[in-house]
């Protein structure tokens, strides 16, 4: 049996990030070090920000995602992901799902949400978005896993993309998380 | 703007050199070592009607890479990622089946930098 994290694809290709957003030129490596250490192997997600709305988009919350085009295009790639799932579940091997805090579409346990946001940009930098809750991607991609009768797999978000960012506290918990 | 660290370079990398077996070229950790970022390619055991759609995927963020001037390389080798492209109108990038981590390295640290202006910003 074989440890599979299904990481999101920014984390090892940080040129899908949306400008500004890059906190590497490739690989996020305390990630890799970490899953690596543990023995468990990577298997990319694609990247549905970027495949739908490009390299130039601007920076954007829960809110301006959740559309029915955008939730259409997650719906079509997800659906060979939860596929690979399924398929290394009937191997027996064991899934999880690594996404990233704060994302709108990656976002595990936190996403970025202002019901407000729209038209012209006028709000600060910083302004509050952070919120609970799961990126639009996660959602679907655990949709489809259900769809297909597959055990949900377990899911946790790195945290280099929030402001209160603390490295040891996110070694600390995949740490935690890999070894359950 | 925040500061953004990407390296404009990205390669398509087969499954066994991102998760390789024992003694096998380990080709994520030269690639994160020389800045590079990665989209892995789906393992070669994956069904066919799995492996088909995620190469179509594949070909989606080559092109938009592509069109964007980030620079594009392929390491090994994966069945239909060819026929994946060219249905997007894209060729196979130039590509290395390396025997070594060494060798991949060489091929790496021989490709141009990345363009300028993409780097300070002058094009997008």
């Amino acid at each position: 049996m074989a440890r599979i994290a299904f990481v999101a694809h920014c984390l090892l290709n940080q040129n899908s990030k949306v400008a500004g957003g890059a906190v590497c030129p490739g690989v996020y490596s305390p990630l890799v070090d970490e899953l690596r250490a543990r023995g468990w192997q990577l298997m990319q997600m694609p990247c549905p920000e970027m495949t739908f709305t490009g390299l130039n988009r601007f920076w954007a919350v829960r809110e301006q995602y959740d559309t029915v085009a955008h939730r259409r295009h997650c719906r079509r790639i997800v659906e060979p992901l939860a596929g690979a799932m399924a398929a290394h579940l009937e191997r027996g091997d064991e899934v999880v799902v690594i996404g990233v805090e704060g994302s709108p579409s990656m976002g595990v346990r936190i996403t970025s949400s202002d019901p407000a946001r729209g038209g012209r940009p006028e709000w600060a930098d910083g302004a509050p978005e952070l919120a609970p809750g799961q990126g639009i991607f996660l959602e679907e991609l655990l949709a489809a896993v259900a769809e297909r009768g597959v055990p949900a797999p377990r899911a946790i978000g790195v945290t280099e993309s929030l402001p209160d960012h603390d490295q040891d506290a996110q070694t600390t918990q995949l740490a935690t998380f890999l070894e359950q | 703007m925040d500061v953004d660290q990407r390296g404009f370079r990205v390669a398509l990398v087969a499954d066994e050199l991102v998760n390789p077996a024992a003694g096998g070229t380990d080709a994520l950790e030269v690639l994160r070592a020389e800045d590079w970022g990665v989209i892995q390619l789906p393992p070669a055991w994956y069904p066919a009607d799995v492996a088909a759609p995620l190469l179509e995927q594949t070909a989606e963020h080559v092109e938009e890479f592509a069109r964007h001037g980030y620079q594009l390389v392929l390491i090994g080798h994966r069945q239909g990622l060819e026929d994946a492209l060219r249905h997007a109108g894209l060729e196979l990038p130039d590509a290395v089946q390396p025997n070594s981590a060494d060798e991949l390295r060489a091929f790496l640290q021989a490709r141009p930098p990345a363009d300028a202006a993409l780097v300070r910003g002058e094009i997008s």
